[in-house]
């Protein structure tokens, strides 16, 4: 799992009287896998093991076969060159979408401006192209996101930073804009970054450009374990169990650290730095 | 009856703490209370160490925060000397029971382990509250020691948020007769079981910095997602239990 959290989906890890803790609605799915895999394999219980590292690591892990497989709100649907080798389940989470946020209301203006401040529709690729031309857009490496600055924005100063965190902490340079998952830019504003803002089109809906589904991620030849966790999701989605979970996340008001305590898994801490490095920004090589 | 029996008990018997090595050595009641008492005082002097430094631990905007197990170790020992006098860095010196010796080092290497593991969500950056507070410190403090020992330490109240915290019988007793009295700063002990184990319960009242999360209105969700007590300064928290199995010589 990702070591910068992505809210709702990870949260920080956390103290709790039971010892370091992570939540979030990924780590409940993956208690639901675990517990699945436990019935599949005879009873015994498949005890999941949290390995908390940078995302962009994630796949390098998985590819060396450190993971057998990693949820981590990641967008199968988006078009990855480096991601030969891996596959994904069925998507377990469909309110996904690459969107946008600001800090200063003049570049919210500025954007709107460009592309036509009443329209109520997506802006195509192409438009969305020219309306950031100039500016300073952070991407995190290795998400969904960062693929679409490399196919699509030529015309705007792309930066690449090693984690959410860090594109808000980031003065040289100093980011514009953030472009990033819907959900986990939503949830972000709205509760832990509150000098900051979504786009919203002239029909006050949120500026997305594209579709995102996450999906559990694992090695191509993993086919057993591939049939596994989608019958998994299949049952979870006939049953309404995935709406619930996505409801109890993304929509309930709720503390983190009292579900962290009730519910959240143990880590293997040995895996994380000694201390936390959100990491840096840069600027992206334009190609 | 039972009053009796215990005096029996008192007046007639020589008190065998077995420790943590398994070794046994004959104390006096006194030096059993003493102990007991030395456990719960180190226990309440890590809570308020980690009490004094919640604002660091809290700061997102610091990374590295410098709280490490030694700079803890550094605030207990002085926290504990100005309390008891006794000086932890020279304990093979201090003028206390034998036994508690071992226990007590056993204990700081309990806690300064708990800050340790610690580390990782305290040095996170951009993440204020992090649930490393007192009571969390002082349950993974006390069961980590209570592991390795069979002397048993817990924190308990009669309304845990901790479910692992419920009171048994007699803390429940205890406690309820610490709400209806007015402040006592001492420990409270008595020998149980007919003798096996000699119980203290040491009462731990909230403060102002308490009310933040236990104050109220009663029922508000404080930064944890948990329900505020209602309470008010001075009111019983809880109380620190700690339980020490006796044997006959």
């Amino acid at each position: 799992m990702a070591f910068e959290p992505f809210r709702p989906f990870v949260f920080p890890a956390i103290f709790t009287d039971e010892g370091l803790r992570v939540t979030g609605l990924d780590v409940e799915l993956v208690r639901e896998i675990a517990a699945d895999l436990s019935t599949r394999c005879g009873g015994k219980p498949i005890i999941p093991v949290i390995h908390l590292v940078r995302f962009r690591d994630l796949f390098v892990e998985l590819n060396e076969g450190k993971l057998d497989l990693f949820v981590s709100a990641v967008a199968a649907n988006v078009p990855a060159p480096t991601r030969a080798g891996l596959a994904y389940s069925t998507p377990y989470f469909n309110g996904g979408g690459l969107a946008a946020i600001v800090r200063r209301p003049e570049i919210s203006e500025l954007i709107l401006a460009r592309l036509d401040r009443q329209r109520d529709q997506p802006p195509s690729q192409e438009e969305f192209k020219g309306a950031l031309e100039g500016l300073t857009v952070a991407v995190q490496e290795g998400r969904g996101a960062h693929y679409f600055a490399q196919a699509n924005l030529a015309m705007a100063k792309v930066v690449l930073c090693d984690s959410l965190p860090a594109a808000f902490e980031s003065e040289d340079p100093s980011i514009d804009v953030i472009l990033g998952g819907q959900p986990i830019l939503d949830y972000t504003v709205t509760w832990v970054r509150k000098d900051w803002q979504r786009m919203m089109l002239g029909n006050r809906k949120p500026l997305l450009l594209s579709r995102e589904q996450y999906a559990v991620v694992m090695a191509e030849e993993s086919y057993w374990l591939r049939w596994a966790v989608n019958d998994l999701l299949f049952r979870l989605n006939e049953s309404g169990r995935l709406e619930a979970m996505r409801r109890r996340w993304l929509e309930e008001s709720y503390a983190y650290p009292r579900r962290a305590a009730k519910e959240g898994l143990p880590f293997a801490a040995e895996n994380m730095p000694q201390h936390y490095d959100q990491g840096r920004c840069r600027w992206a090589e334009r190609k | 009856m039972e009053g009796c029996a215990r005096k029996i008990v008192l007046l007639a018997l020589m008190i065998v703490l077995v420790l943590t090595q398994g070794r046994a050595e004959a104390l006096s009641q006194s030096e059993a209370e003493e102990t007991a008492r030395l456990l719960a005082a180190l226990l309440d002097a890590g809570r308020l160490v980690i009490d004094r430094n919640q604002l660091l631990i809290d700061d997102q905007r610091r990374g590295d925060k410098g709280f490490t197990p030694n700079v803890f170790e550094r605030q207990l020992q002085d926290e504990f000397l100005g309390r008891t006098g006794i000086d932890l860095a020279h304990l093979p010196a201090a003028r206390v029971p034998p036994p508690a010796r071992d226990l007590l080092a056993a204990l700081v290497q309990a806690s300064k382990d708990v800050v340790g593991d610690a580390q990782l969500v305290i040095n996170q950056r951009g993440i204020g509250y992090k649930n490393f507070i007192p009571a969390t410190f002082g349950s993974q403090a006390a069961i980590r020691f209570s592991s390795k020992s069979q002397v048993r330490l817990k924190q308990t109240a009669l309304q845990p948020r901790n479910e692992k915290n419920q009171p048994d019988r007699y803390e429940t007793a205890v406690l309820q007769q610490l709400a209806a009295q007015s402040i006592q700063s001492a420990p409270l002990s008595e020998i149980t079981d007919g003798g096996k184990t000699l119980r203290v319960l040491s009462p731990i009242y909230y403060t102002k910095d308490c009310l933040k999360c236990h104050g109220g209105p009663a029922g508000e969700l404080d930064i944890s997602g948990y329900p505020k007590e209602g309470a008010k300064e001075g009111d019983l928290a809880g109380a620190i239990s700690v339980s020490v199995p006796l044997g006959e010589r």
